[in-house]
């Protein structure tokens, strides 16, 4: 039975086309890896064994809970600590991990793992396959209320074959699950018990590469080697330390002074940089498209033209220059640069803004000269979608459109878009910009928003021509297949535009010239800092 | 004795007043946890939005929730932090040595420096010693503590080339390495404060050098030294000690801008983080403390006054 598995990613030359495509002058110029000669030379030699990795995170991860945390910080600072039965390589394709091989039975309903055996949690424990039942019990029971339970609602039972086997039988066909186990959002497999035991938002027992020593929340993580882990020889550092530091600036410093190894800055922060010595840039698409959520209940929103139209008003390119100064590429729904299922962006349809299309797409939905108002919410604690919206109310105001922007703080905007959720759109805001991250599956991006009967589907869009694609898309196993289907189910979401798609930034990290071996990933976590080691 | 028990009562009243507006101010905010749980990306449906609610104790009445809060509160027990189930007592304990040195070593600091620059200020002949004062004075009341603090760390870290250790440490594990710590996050909150320290100085003093008892004094042929200082410094410090007082209330909650620049576990951070994250024991439990702390310095200057100035009296 053929496998389901993103295949290759966008290569280095694929990125730079598109990006220099759009005047992305600065994106043009990187390289997608900053790195001199002599640290390719280097980077040949074998690894060595030691060292303490000191880094910065940028956000505080909240609460380290592997199962019902909702924070991407979270995931990135847990995925050291817990792994799954499948996992990522650095090219995106999904590898055996605590799973060493399974087999999909019964037309796609029944899947059979079994787990790789000797595997030791940090408490000395054995995994077997009690700790995988515990686990997907406790991510499907309702009572966890895990916010990430939609992966795996296809989840009807979890049997012990034996103490190395796991079925998993579904309610119906899903070729995601496997990418729902890799994706890590609530998938960290903990030893049976463990949750009643222990407050997982603090504390964590896993299988993975590192220990977790110390959690002082809003301050900082320690992990120590694990010296027991499975995939021997991994890891090559002693420990790693995460001091939490939100403000750039002070990141920029700590990288200047030596003081840490390891951060994630902006583009604004690697110009910067430039010039400082024992310093390198890694730069990397990351799975995060950029967006604008449309409430598609509120009149006139509910046309499609006048979606189309005002989308067809704002300038891409501008939006990439100000939001993202430049380090990004146009995306349509399925990030660009995810496997093969995104659109090249070279061929997406909005690249270049087209006011007279819009004003007669307008005029055609019955708004010769705009004349309605309509308002856009965003955050100012995520200053880049802010900037996007700033300038998709410019390209309103030429069609005469009263475009308002409304900043709102994180909270209160994600209590409002929940409002317009729960009441399909009769109550709460119009317009809400925000990003999707990392989705295990294409489908992640497609289903739950523009199925007729999707759980998050703004305002109720419903295409009853779409509707069977995408139901099929998510339920066949065959990759080219499913690949035309979400080429055609995109194509389609894009001309009708139930949401506005911008595009795909760069991750930027910046290393000390010490540390080889890491990769960054497309699904913007940092688990390959278990082959990481410090010259 | 019958001041502090009439005080003692008033200050009650006011930290009860306190805890109902903080209580209602804070389930005011739009969203709740349970939003905050679910993010924009995952999603819980109503049963388990209804779960977590319950869970936490928000489906019940205000008035119960205030009261079981209440409660507890006067127990001794802060009630535990929504986002990672930690008793709030124990997180302020563990923060609050932090925010307390900053806040102590700020006004330290502002009073060493500031009030004798504002003396010397108010005595100097010389007039650009005076526009030196006035002009460092308005620069500092008009820079924002954050960007003197960024400008800070660029300066240390471009121009030095030096950064204090990362994780904090407290003053009794190493005293060397706090200090380093403490440096720069001091510095920039002591700047704009002791600008108004200098001129609040400056002015005071020079009031009360124009007195009758100070022209007495030098008649009598005291020496310059002992009428400023026992004299007139004495008597004008009682508008700079109000000041003061009221200006660490404001440090501890301004501190949270500092706390997250320099990535000091603080108070401040907490509370913050707290308000974001609609951790409504952590917010609640933090706020009262700071008005406790609050009401308890200046009932401290309060007293101070009597020392100051021999004329106030208790009745």
């Amino acid at each position: 039975m053929a496998r389901s598995d993103s295949t290759g990613r966008l290569t280095r030359r694929q990125i730079i086309a598109g990006g220099l495509a759009l005047g992305g002058g600065f994106a043009g110029l990187e390289l997608a890896r900053g790195r001199g000669l002599s640290e390719a030379f280097a980077a040949a030699a074998a690894p060595k064994r030691g060292g303490m990795l000191v880094a910065a995170a940028e956000v505080d991860p909240v609460s380290l809970d592997p199962h019902t945390n909702s924070n991407f910080s979270s995931a990135q600072a847990y995925e050291h600590v817990y792994e799954s039965l499948t996992g990522y390589n650095d090219k995106n394709q999904i590898i055996a991990m605590l799973a060493a091989k399974w087999e999909i039975q019964n037309g796609g309903k029944t899947y059979v793992f079994h787990l790789r055996p000797n595997v030791k949690f940090h408490n000395g424990q054995t995994m077997t396959a009690e700790d995988v039942k515990y686990t997907v019990d406790r991510v499907v029971d309702p009572k966890t209320a895990s916010p990430w339970r939609g992966w795996f609602d296809t989840i009807e039972e979890t049997r012990v074959v034996d103490p190395l086997t796991v079925q998993i039988n579904l309610s119906q066909p899903y070729p995601g699950l496997l990418g729902s186990f890799a994706g890590m959002r609530a998938s960290g497999i903990i030893p049976k018990g463990l949750a009643e035991r222990e407050n997982l938002k603090i504390k964590a027992i896993g299988t993975g590469p590192f220990r977790l020593v110390e959690y002082v929340p809003q301050d900082h993580l320690t992990y120590a080697r694990f010296a027991d882990y499975w995939d021997q020889p991994m890891p090559y550092l002693d420990g790693m330390t995460f001091k939490i530091l939100t403000e750039e600036n002070a990141r920029l410093a700590a990288l200047r002074a030596g003081q840490i190894q390891y951060a994630a800055i902006t583009a604004q922060g690697q110009q910067q940089l430039q010039g400082a010595p024992g310093i390198a840039v890694l730069r990397n698409l990351v799975a995060n498209v950029t967006l604008h959520y449309i409430n598609v209940a509120r009149k006139p929103l509910n046309d499609w033209r006048v979606r189309k139209a005002m989308r067809m008003a704002v300038d891409t390119n501008e939006v990439i220059q100000k939001a993202t100064f430049g380090a990004a590429v146009p995306s349509g729904p399925i990030p660009s640069g995810y496997g093969d299922w995104y659109l090249a962006p070279q061929s997406l349809p909005y690249n270049k803004p087209d006011l007279d299309g819009a004003k007669k797409l307008l005029a055609e939905a019955g708004y010769p000269n705009g004349g309605f108002r309509v308002s856009l919410y965003c955050s100012p604690q995520y200053p880049e979608y802010v900037q996007t919206t700033l300038v998709v109310q410019d390209g309103l105001k030429k069609l005469g459109i009263d475009a308002q922007v409304q900043q709102m703080e994180w909270g209160a905007f994600v209590a409002d878009h929940n409002r317009e959720l729960t009441t399909h759109g009769q109550e709460g805001g119009e317009i809400f910009c925000s990003g999707n991250t990392f989705r295990p599956d294409p489908d992640g991006y497609i289903y739950p928003y523009f199925y007729s009967k999707g759980p998050i589907n703004d305002g109720g869009y419903s295409n009853p021509k779409l509707d069977p694609l995408m139901v099929q898309a998510r339920s066949i196993f065959n990759h080219d297949e499913r690949r035309s289907l979400y080429t055609q189910i995109q194509r389609t979401l894009l001309d009708e535009s139930p949401n506005w798609w911008w595009h795909v930034k760069y991750n930027i990290d910046a290393i000390s010239t010490r540390l080889h071996g890491f990769e960054q990933s497309f699904t913007g976590r940092r688990f390959l800092l278990k082959q990481a080691w410090l010259a | 004795m019958r001041y502090l028990l009439r005080r003692g009562a008033w200050t009650a009243a006011a930290l009860l007043g306190v805890s109902v507006l903080i209580f209602g101010l804070v389930r005011l905010l739009p969203g709740t946890i349970v939003d905050i749980l679910a993010g924009t990306e995952g999603r819980l449906d109503p049963a388990q939005r209804a779960a977590v609610l319950h869970q936490f104790g928000l489906d019940r009445p205000l008035p119960v929730q205030y009261g079981l809060w209440l409660w507890n509160l006067v127990h001794g027990n802060l009630g535990w932090s929504f986002r990672t189930q930690q008793p709030v007592g124990e997180l302020i304990a563990a923060r609050l040595p932090i925010t307390l040195e900053l806040a102590v070593l700020t006004i330290a600091v502002v009073a060493v420096v500031g009030i004798p620059l504002g003396i010397l200020a108010s005595v100097t002949p010389s007039a650009r010693v005076k526009a030196l004062a006035q002009i460092l004075g308005l620069l500092g009341l008009s820079v924002p503590t954050f960007w003197t603090a960024v400008m800070l760390i660029i300066i240390a870290s471009y121009a030095f080339h030096w950064l204090p250790a990362l994780i904090f440490v407290p003053p009794w594990e190493s005293p060397w390495t706090n200090a380093q710590q403490m440096l720069l996050p001091v510095t920039s909150l002591a700047l704009g404060l002791a600008a108004v320290v200098v001129r609040m100085t400056r002015s005071s003093m020079l009031e009360v050098l124009g007195q009758e008892y100070v022209k007495v004094a030098r008649a009598k042929g005291l020496r310059g030294l002992t009428v400023l200082l026992r004299h007139a410094l004495r008597n004008a410090l009682i508008p700079i000690v109000t000041v003061l007082g009221l200006q660490s209330g404001f440090l501890l909650g301004g501190v949270v801008i500092t706390e997250q620049i320099f990535g000091l576990p603080g108070l401040g951070w907490m509370l913050l983080n707290g308000v974001y994250q609609r951790d409504y024991p952590v917010v609640q439990g933090t706020v009262m403390l700071f008005a406790v702390t609050f009401a308890a310095v200046n009932l401290v200057v309060d007293l101070l006054y009597t020392s100051l100035d021999p004329r106030i009296r208790f009745e």
